[in-house]
């Protein structure tokens, strides 16, 4: 595809999907950006996928975080108030 | 969380944690002990075998940071700081294992589609590289499902089977809420090196999710 016929036509899908990232992440050039949100405001498939992709993200936020152990915690403690004596 | 909230620059509330430790403040430690664990978890799984010297790691990290702590100048955040020492000790103990380190062999160049290629139309097609058929919507799927205990542990999952290098960043990013720069500090990589592992990681997830929904 030249340069001419991606400004007319903007992003194909194929290449949509693989800057949704750039796109959620606020790391696109404004022109960049103008043209992700044409080509999204007219395509229901990647209007999809990018609504999938967000999703991915906030379950992943969903899953219960990995939690300090007990054990750590009490040998941690004990280091720090070691630490404060000397 | 601590310091969920800050950026990589250094807030006023870093400065006030930093002082309320060097003060010998035990709960101001156990907040931040308990806060930053599970960001430290994921660093240190990303180069060690084994779950139990990824917390000997972390553990060992927490002493280097006490043994800094009065030497810290607040040029990073406190937590970028505090990854950066799981890191180092973590790549010693990887070293000691005879593991290749995650981000040293790091490498982009093989290309990795977000979307089998199968899926797009071909370059004869009127519309090439467009969708064959549109992925699914899941706005319809209730959103019971989509937090789901059993759905939850399909994520999970796959995050658990991601490579080392996707898994640490997505683990800091959507799990534990880290900042793309904190992550990126951390790690000792670009920005744009983070995003690209950030958008693999979340594709392969994303993937697994809509095989486990069209099910």
């Amino acid at each position: 595809m030249t340069d001419s016929t991606r400004v007319e036509h903007g992003y194909s899908c194929k290449e949509v999907v693989e800057l949704a990232t750039e796109y959620l992440e606020g790391a696109m050039s404004s022109e960049q950006m103008t043209r992700f949100e044409l080509h999204l405001n007219l395509c229901d498939g990647c209007f999809g996928f990018l609504e999938q992709v967000r999703t991915t993200a906030a379950m992943a936020g969903a899953l219960s975080e990995e939690q300090l152990p007990g054990e750590m915690k009490t040998t941690l403690l004990a280091a720090f108030r070691e630490w404060k004596r000397e | 969380m601590v310091g969920s909230a800050a950026g990589a620059e250094v807030t006023s509330d870093d400065a006030a944690l930093v002082g309320r430790l060097r003060s010998g403040d035990e709960d101001a430690f156990d907040e931040v002990v308990a806060g930053m664990y599970p960001a430290m978890i994921a660093v240190a799984r990303g180069y060690v075998r084994t779950r139990s010297v990824a917390e000997e790691v972390v553990q060992e990290a927490w002493l280097g940071v006490l043994r800094g702590l009065e030497r810290f100048e607040g040029r990073s955040t406190l937590r970028v700081w505090v990854l950066q020492i799981v890191a180092n000790i973590a790549r010693k103990r990887a070293v000691g294992e005879s593991r290749s380190l995650p981000f040293s062999s790091f490498a982009l160049e093989t290309d990795e589609p977000a979307v089998e290629p199968e899926r797009f139309r071909g370059p004869d097609d009127p519309y090439p590289g467009g969708w064959r058929s549109f992925p699914s919507n899941w706005q319809t799927q209730p959103e019971a499902q989509l937090l789901a205990r059993e759905t939850l542990d399909v994520v999970d999952r796959a995050i658990d089977e991601l490579p080392e290098t996707q898994r640490i960043v997505i683990t800091l990013r959507d799990v534990t809420g880290c900042l793309p720069a904190e992550v990126s500090e951390a790690l000792g990589i670009s920005e744009g090196n983070q995003r690209v592992l950030l958008h693999r990681a979340r594709a392969r997830v994303r993937a697994t999710l809509e095989r486990h929904f069209d099910d």
